[in-house]
């Protein structure tokens, strides 16, 4: 049979091998503008769910699910006919130029009544495409170049089409940094890569992370850690939050479950002691079934935060990863305690200001190993035969990394020679009992 | 790979960080000493303390830190045997081939194994690195290497010319990566080695434009889509805590000084030196009142601009004798005089604000605007530090080009019927 049906080598994560029932699918536009879609089997309420693609055309959802990621489809009638696989096209150079071709003249009599009646007829894109063409009173003087940007132009208008796009953590970030990069706070998945690189992400790993970046964060370092290992997040609402992102990721449920804990800032300290309703309950007070259930959910809810607690003030967790609004110092005070010796620390912040005062505050306390703040840059280019450049815009800036090792001091150990940083700090503190010693004296005269 | 435990065992692999730029790693062999300038250390005394530990030298002076390897460690430490990949460039190929946890890799050549160990680390014991080195010496010293951080199993590693002979996988990879002088040679051996059932990816690693081109080129007639090509880079920032910016209020006031002591100074020369010419005393008269006009209204101002700078420079240390003097002790006044003012403006100006708030009780207020007025003091007296930042001067720059392609699974041929097919039997 057919490469669907087939036994494939296994996939550990399982999730991105094929599009299924339940999947949010990225789905790329012929403008290039890229939406999720939901992808849901029939079942007995929704006896044949259709999936729209923005105002492009729907179809039948069945129709997308089985396949694996990364095909075009043209709607017709709700029916997908997966198109064929587009190659980079040679370009022949001639000796047209734009000599001739002047701003602001007549050249299409087609109307776009015309374009709309025959749209609506049912004329395929490409007809409508041909007929542009041949109405076009100057497309014969356009150079080939242009003229392969005005038939692009023209199918990403018309054409009914759009493409998969499997939910790598690269892909999703793009996704999202497109859509709103608020709301990941302006973390680009070249930033993402390095935030892993840097806090040294591996299956099996036990990690610390507060992530306000609509769960990117959470996302990259659950897909990296593909169902071994643990991940205890910190959040700022009371019940663990919904991070969205990871919806986009499609993962099976127990790849999540079995590794993400979270803990609210309240019970992250250690000396809280949190308030809640009785769980144990005398047998005889218990009058109801319902009463029991509620109990035991009680229960259960309360040994997981009791656990999860436990979890945290253990310690010795591998490192920990910042994204997050709050004040990243206090952040690092409070939860740099429960990371091993030589973990990583790495926060990202979209400016550099509280880092650049983190770093500093790291740098003159003892316990932090070589903190140091980097900013990514990344430039694509268009590598079309014949057209490669760099694309027209670009990313001004996927935000601010801070690096540094947590280390046990030894406040005993002396160095050989005085670092200049230190030299630095004693004409500072020169300074300081200079102004120090100036401003009583203006007080102590008043 | 490396420990994970709590605490250095001998055998144990360590990085030694002696300064941010010079990291050297280190196999603990009990019976052994390691010295150099930043002291000596017998290895014996570094099992069964903690990774991350600071360590000071037995002679006293000096120190160092044993950390845990990781391969970014490993790279700043590692012994160059080739141009190596750093940082940006691993994070962003590995996250764009999409290489996580169970991810088979494809990797040619080795080189000094830098990439190898990041992709290692990021696979986990259950996925599998194929690693090509055709220069025989270096294959070598990465086996022996890979061996000796416990990553044998992770990985198969064969000195062979991929160009020529091709890989030994097929229909294996999720992500294959080519660092190679002529990747184009090495691209259809690739599409065999690159798993046929999903998306597989390919990264091809060049540093220049010509050898980009013909890789698009011979991607592109191997059937490869989706091709994009991407310069990536770390930039650096240099961070120093300095004193608050000098402002040009306080050297304009310093210049006026300096004008007006070069005017006294002439003023006295002519007093001393000349007795009769009748211009320069001209000169005198007129000039005298206007000065000492000006020095007067200096000294009595009664401008809380000019009090302001005083203090500036009292704090500075620079007019020590100036403070003393009783002029400025009824300027000072002045000045606290203006600030009552502000304070009470303050209030003022914040109590509607605080009214529908409600119930703030007086002596909180009060409180606070005292508070302002104790934050006002100092302020005036200046030198807050600040912290600045810049980039630093010189970025590792452009290492290569990264030309990104996928794979796709062969197209489907009647996909309308079969997947009708498969909805009819679920």
């Amino acid at each position: 049979m057919s490469i669907f049906t087939s036994p494939t080598a296994e996939d550990v994560n399982g999730s991105t091998l094929k599009i299924q029932s339940g999947h949010n699918v990225l789905a790329r536009q012929p403008n290039g503008d890229v939406r999720s879609i939901k992808i849901d089997r029939d079942s007995s309420n929704s006896p044949s769910s259709t999936v729209a693609v923005g105002r492009l055309g729907s179809f039948h959802a069945n129709e997308l699910i089985g396949h694996p990621y990364g095909f075009s489809y043209e709607m017709v009638n709700k029916q997908l006919k997966v198109l064929p696989v587009r190659t980079l096209e040679e370009v022949e150079d001639t000796d047209a130029t734009n000599e001739l071709i002047n701003d602001g003249e007549f050249v299409q009599p087609l109307t776009l009544e015309e374009i709309q009646t025959l749209k609506q007829s049912g004329v395929h894109a490409s007809e409508i495409i041909k007929k542009q063409i041949e109405q076009h009173a100057n497309y014969s003087l356009k150079t080939e170049y242009s003229k392969d940007k005005y038939k692009k132009r023209k199918e990403a208008k018309y054409s009914k089409s759009f493409t998969t796009i499997e939910p790598t953590i690269y892909n999703v970030c793009n996704y999202w940094f497109n859509k709103d990069q608020n709301r990941i706070r302006d973390i680009r998945p070249d930033t993402l890569s390095q935030i892993l690189t840097m806090a040294n992400i591996q299956p099996g790993g036990r990690y610390l992370a507060v992530d306000d970046a609509s769960g990117l964060v959470v996302a990259a370092i659950l897909e990296r850690l593909g169902g071994s290992g643990m991940l205890l997040t910190i959040c700022d609402t009371d019940s663990p939050p919904a991070y969205p992102v990871v919806a986009n990721m499609n993962f099976p449920p127990d790849m999540v479950q079995s590794v993400l804990i979270s803990l609210n800032w309240a019970n992250s300290e250690q000396d809280y002691v949190s308030v809640h309703a009785p769980v144990e309950v005398p047998v005889d007070e218990i009058r109801s079934d319902r009463q029991k259930t509620r109990l035991r959910k009680r229960k259960a809810a309360y040994d997981l935060l009791e656990n999860t607690r436990e979890e945290l003030f253990g310690g010795e967790f591998e490192a920990l990863v910042v994204a997050s609004q709050y004040e990243p110092s206090g952040i690092i005070d409070r939860l740099v305690p429960y990371l091993a010796g030589s973990a990583s620390i790495v926060a990202h912040s979209p400016h550099s200001q509280p880092l650049v005062d983190l770093q500093n505050k790291l740098r003159n306390t003892p316990g932090f190993l070589g903190p140091s703040l980097t900013e990514g840059w990344l430039r694509q280019y268009q590598v079309l035969p014949g057209r490669t450049h760099p694309t027209m815009n670009t990313s001004g800036s996927g935000g601010y990394i801070l690096h540094a090792i947590k280390v046990y001091d030894d406040p005993t150990a002396n160095s050989v020679i005085i670092p200049r940083s230190q030299k630095t700090k004693m004409s500072i503190d020169c300074g300081a009992v200079h102004s120090a010693a100036a401003t009583p004296t203006l007080l102590s005269s008043s | 790979m490396w420990s994970k435990a709590r605490n250095i065992l001998a055998g144990d692999t360590v990085i030694l960080w002696l300064t941010r730029d010079a990291l050297q790693p280190l196999i603990i062999e009990p019976g052994k000493e390691f010295n150099s300038k930043f002291g000596s250390y017998r290895h014996s005394d570094l099992v069964g303390i903690p990774f991350g530990s600071k360590v000071g030298s037995r002679t006293g002076k000096g120190f160092i830190h044993v950390l845990r390897p990781t391969p970014e460690l490993w790279t700043m430490a590692l012994p160059h045997r080739t141009q190596i990949l750093y940082l940006a460039d691993i994070a962003f190929i590995t996250s764009h081939l999409n290489i996580k946890g169970g991810s088979h890799v494809v990797e040619a050549g080795t080189g000094s194994g830098s990439f190898s160990h990041s992709v290692m680390r990021s696979i986990g014991s259950s996925g599998h690195l194929w690693s090509y080195e055709f220069h025989e010496t270096r294959a070598n010293k990465a086996r022996q290497e890979f061996l000796r951080h416990g990553l044998s199993d992770r990985v198969t590693l064969s000195h062979r010319n991929v160009c020529k002979d091709g890989f030994t996988v097929i229909d294996t990879a999720d992500a294959l990566f080519l660092d190679l002088p002529a990747p184009w040679d090495a691209i259809e051996h690739a599409k065999k080695a690159l798993r046929k059932d999903r998306i597989a990816r390919i990264c091809c690693f060049s540093p220049c434009m010509e050898q980009v081109l013909r890789t698009v080129s011979a991607l592109n007639d191997a059937g490869f889509t989706d091709i994009t090509m991407y310069e990536t880079l770390l930039r650096p920032y240099d961070i120093q805590q300095t004193p608050a910016l000098p402002t040009i209020a306080d050297l304009s006031h310093k210049l006026k000084q300096s004008e007006l002591r070069r005017e006294e100074k002439r003023l006295k020369q002519i007093a001393s030196g000349h007795r009769g010419g009748s211009e320069d005393e001209n000169n005198g008269k007129l000039k005298l009142p206007r000065v000492s006009a000006s020095g007067a209204g200096y000294e009595s101002s009664s401008s809380l601009s000019f009090g302001e700078k005083r203090k500036r420079e009292g704090a500075e240390g620079e007019n020590e004798e100036m403070l003393s003097g009783e002029p400025v002790g009824g300027k000072r006044a002045k000045t606290e005089e203006e600030d009552v003012v502000v304070v009470a403006e303050d209030t003022q100006s914040s109590t509607p604000g605080d009214v529908p708030m409600t119930d703030v009780p007086l002596s909180l207020k009060v409180e606070r605007s005292s508070g302002e007025e104790k934050s006002e003091m100092p302020s005036l007296v200046q030198p807050m530090k600040i912290n600045l930042s810049k980039v630093m001067p010189e970025v590792r720059g452009h290492t290569s080009y990264l030309t990104f392609a996928c794979l796709l699974p062969p197209l489907p041929t009647e996909v309308t019927n079969e997947s009708s097919e498969k909805a009819s039997i679920e």
